[in-house]
C-alpha cells in the first residue's frame, strides 16, 4: 500500500517494511512514514501533533485555575481560623497569619457548644440520615420489582416529592407537628392534640416513613439501581422458597451494598448541611447547620455583649470562618476517605444508563 | 361425614388463603410501599392539598389551629398586584436563572469532558470539582459565597470582580462594537459576575456526565479516530447525541436546584411574608411561582425531546 501511494506521490523515495530496522529513531520512523503521505494526511498528523503537546498545558491552566476557584475559601477559611483578629487589620497579612492563635477556634467552640451540638447533630442528622436510607431503599425496590395497580399514580407522587420546593408544603407541614395526631386517635383519647415541635420526632417520623429531606431523589436512584440489577438474582432465590421480604434483606441488599454507601453519604450530607427545614422545627439551634447559620448572632449574644469588647466587623470574619471550618470539618475528613463512593457511586447507580 | 368435612376444608380453605401467585407479588409490592404511603399521605399530600386550599383563603393562626376565611383569588392578586416587591423579584430571579443554567450546563460538560482524559493529578481534581457538593447545600456557602463580601476585601467576590462589566464593555469597545442594547450587557454581566457561583454550583451536574461520558462504547471512539476524526468533530458527532440525554436530566435538575434553594430570592420574599403570618399570601405566592416553573420545564421538556438522541438497545 506504501509503494502505491509513493507513486502517486512522484519522486519520494518509500522504503518497505523490511527496510525499516529496529535500529531507527521514533523521528527518522516517522519521517519516513510520512513521506508516503498525502498533503491532507500530513497537515492532520502535523495538527494532531501540536494539539497533543499543547493541549496539556491548556487543561492544566484552566484545570488549575478552577481548583484555585473553589479551593479557594477553603484556604482562606484554614488561614482565618488560626489567626489573632489583630491581623485582620495588618494589610501584609494575606494568607499565612502573624500571629497564630487558637483564640477564636476555642470561643467559637464555647459559644456554640460544639460537644452538645455534635452530640445532637450525631442523633439527629446522622441517625435520620440511616433510618432514611433504610426506608428509601425499601420504596425504591418495591417500585422497582414489583407490579400492581396505580403504581404509575405513585411514582408520579414521587416525582412530585422531588419537583414540588419544601417552602409551599412547610406551613401545613409544621401544623401536622404542632397540632400532631395520628388519623383523629390522639385527640379521641387524650382530648387533645400534642405538639412535637423541638423534639426528635420531627425529624425522625418523616425519615422513618421515607418522607425527610429530598427523599423523593433518593426512592428514584434507589429504584433506578435495583431495577438495573439482573432478575436472575431474585428468581433464583423466589424458587429455592424465599420469600420477598427475605430476598430483599439477603439477596439484594448485599448486592447493592456500595450503592447504599453512596447515597447514605448523600443523606448525611443534606442532613448535615440542612438549616431550613429544621428552623422550621427547632426554636433552639440544636443542630450544627442551624449554629453555623446563626452564628453571626451567637457570637455577638455570648461574646460581643460586652460593651468593653470592641471589635470591628472585619474581625469578626476570623470567628466566623473559625465556625465554618469546624462545621465542615467532618464532612471534609468523610470526603476525603470515602470519595470513591461519593463519585464512582452516582456512576454505578444506574442513573446513567 | 365428619370424614368429608375434614377432607374438604383445607381444599376450600386453600384458594382463599392462598392467592394467585402474581397477585400475592402485587400484595407485597404494596406491603413495600406502605410505610412510605402511609408517610407521604401525612408529610406530603395533606400539606400539599392545605397550602393549596390556603392559597384561596385568608389564614390566622388560632388557637388548636388555624382560622381560615374564604377569599377566592384575593391572595394571588395582591401577590400581583399590591406586593411591592413579588413581581420585580419574579422576573429579576428568573433572568437570573435562565442564562446561569445554560452556562452550568456548558461549563460541567466541558469540565467533564476534560476529566474524562487520561492525565497525572486527575483523581486529585475531581475531588476538588466534587468537593462543593458536600458544602454547597449548606450554610457556610452562604457565609463564604456573599456575607463576608460587604466586610472583607479577601473573599469569594474577589473572584468576580476580576471579570467586572468594565472589562466586557472594554472589550466591545476594542473590537469596535458600540451601543450594545442594556439588556444584552447585562446579560453579560451575570455572566462574568457569577463565576464564582457557576463552579461551586456544577457538582452533581459534572459527576452526572462523567458517568454518561464514560458509558460511551469505546468502538465509538475507535471508529472516529479511524475515519480522521478531530477531537472537534468527535466531541458534536459523538459525544453530544450520546449525553444528550443527560442534558435534559441536569437541565431540570439545576433548574430545579436554582429555583428551590432557600437563597433564591423569591423564596426569601415568600418566606418573609410568611414570618409576617400572611400564610394565605405566602401560599398563592408559593403556588403562582410553583405553576410558573413547572409550566417552564414542561415547555422545555417538549422542545429537548426532540433533539435527543436515545439509543435503541
Amino acid at each position: 500500500m506504501a509503494d502505491s501511494i509513493a507513486t502517486t506521490a512522484g519522486d519520494a523515495v518509500v522504503k518497505t517494511a523490511d527496510e525499516v530496522g529496529n535500529g531507527m529513531t521514533k523521528k527518522q520512523a516517522l519521517k519516513l512514514r510520512m513521506q508516503g503521505m498525502t498533503k491532507e494526511e500530513i497537515g492532520y498528523l502535523r495538527r494532531k501533533r501540536a494539539a497533543e503537546k499543547v493541549w496539556p498545558f491548556f487543561r492544566f491552566l484552566i484545570l488549575f485555575g478552577l481548583c484555585f476557584v473553589i479551593l479557594y475559601p477553603l484556604i482562606f477559611m484554614v488561614s482565618c481560623a488560626f489567626r489573632d483578629p489583630i491581623d485582620m487589620n495588618d494589610p501584609t497579612v494575606m494568607w499565612i497569619p502573624r500571629h497564630l492563635s487558637l483564640t477564636p477556634i476555642k470561643d467559637v467552640l464555647k459559644v456554640m457548644d460544639f460537644g452538645k451540638t455534635v452530640g445532637n447533630t450525631l442523633i439527629l442528622n446522622i441517625g435520620c440520615a440511616l433510618v432514611q436510607v433504610i426506608t428509601c431503599a425499601i420504596t425504591g425496590y418495591g417500585f422497582a420489582r414489583f407490579k400492581f395497580k396505580g403504581k404509575n399514580l405513585l411514582f408520579g407522587i414521587v416525582l412530585m416529592m422531588i419537583l414540588v420546593p419544601p417552602q409551599v408544603i412547610l406551613i401545613p407541614l409544621y401544623e401536622q407537628f404542632r397540632y400532631f395526631d395520628v388519623f383523629g386517635i390522639i385527640k379521641l383519647v387524650t382530648g387533645d392534640t400534642i405538639s412535637l415541635l423541638d423534639t426528635f420526632w420531627t425529624m425522625y417520623l418523616p425519615a422513618m416513613t421515607a418522607n425527610g429531606i429530598r427523599s423523593g431523589l433518593m426512592i428514584f436512584i434507589f429504584r433506578q439501581f435495583f431495577k438495573g440489577l439482573p432478575k436472575e438474582l431474585e428468581d433464583a432465590a423466589y424458587l429455592d422458597g424465599c420469600g420477598p421480604l427475605r430476598t430483599f434483606v439477603q439477596i439484594m441488599i448485599p448486592n447493592a451494598a456500595s450503592s447504599f454507601l453512596t447515597v447514605f453519604l448523600f443523606s448525611v450530607v443534606w442532613y448535615w448541611n440542612d438549616y431550613y427545614v429544621s428552623s422550621v422545627f427547632f426554636q433552639n439551634n440544636v443542630t450544627i447547620a442551624l449554629m453555623v447559620k446563626n452564628l453571626s448572632t451567637q457570637l455577638n449574644l455570648y461574646l460581643f455583649n460586652d460593651a468593653t469588647v470592641n471589635v470591628s466587623v472585619r474581625e469578626k470574619i476570623v470567628w466566623l470562618e473559625s465556625g465554618c471550618l469546624l462545621s465542615i470539618t467532618p464532612l471534609l475528613v468523610m470526603y476525603v476517605f470515602l470519595q470513591k463512593y461519593f463519585t464512582e457511586g452516582i456512576e454505578r447507580s444506574g442513573l446513567v444508563a | 361425614m365428619e370424614n368429608e368435612v375434614k377432607a374438604k376444608q383445607p381444599k376450600v380453605k386453600k384458594p382463599l388463603l392462598k392467592m394467585p401467585y402474581e397477585r400475592r407479588k402485587s400484595m407485597y409490592g404494596y406491603g413495600f410501599l406502605a410505610l412510605w404511603m402511609i408517610g407521604t399521605l401525612k408529610w406530603f399530600l395533606i400539606p400539599l392539598i392545605k397550602s393549596f386550599f390556603y392559597s384561596f383563603n385568608n389564614v390566622q393562626p388560632d388557637t388548636g389551629g388555624m382560622r381560615v376565611e374564604w377569599a377566592g383569588i384575593d391572595n394571588y392578586k395582591f401577590a400581583f398586584m399590591s406586593d411591592p416587591d413579588f413581581r420585580t423579584l419574579l422576573v429579576e430571579v428568573l433572568k437570573d436563572v435562565i442564562p446561569d443554567t445554560a452556562l452550568i450546563l456548558i461549563f460541567s460538560l466541558f469540565i467533564a469532558v476534560i476529566l474524562n482524559q487520561q492525565f497525572k493529578g486527575r483523581t486529585f481534581a475531581r475531588a476538588v470539582f466534587f468537593l462543593p457538593v458536600i458544602i454547597a447545600t449548606g450554610p457556610v456557602y452562604s457565609i463564604i459565597n456573599g456575607d463576608l463580601s460587604t466586610t472583607g476585601s479577601s473573599d469569594a467576590s474577589q473572584f468576580s470582580t476580576m471579570f467586572e462589566t468594565d472589562l466586557v464593555a472594554e472589550l466591545m469597545n476594542f473590537l469596535g462594537i458600540y451601543g450594545l442594547s442594556d439588556s444584552l450587557t447585562e446579560t453579560i454581566q451575570t455572566v462574568t459576575t457569577d463565576v464564582f457561583g457557576i463552579v461551586w454550583s456544577s457538582g452533581i451536574q459534572i459527576l452526572i456526565f462523567l458517568a454518561a461520558l464514560q458509558n460511551i462504547p469505546p468502538s465509538s471512539r475507535e471508529a472516529a479516530q479511524i475515519e480522521g476524526a478531530t477531537a472537534w468533530e468527535y466531541f458534536w458527532k459523538i459525544i453530544l447525541p450520546y449525553v444528550s440525554p443527560m442534558i435534559l436530566a441536569n437541565l431540570i435538575y439545576t433548574i430545579i436546584d436554582a429555583f428551590n434553594s432557600p437563597t433564591n430570592q423569591v423564596m426569601a420574599r415568600i418566606l418573609s411574608v410568611q414570618s409576617d403570618w400572611q400564610y394565605g399570601t405566602a401560599a398563592a405566592m408559593a403556588w403562582s411561582y410553583f405553576a410558573i416553573i413547572m409550566a417552564g420545564l414542561g415547555i422545555i421538556v417538549l422542545i429537548m425531546n426532540r433533539f435527543i438522541y436515545y439509543e435503541v438497545d
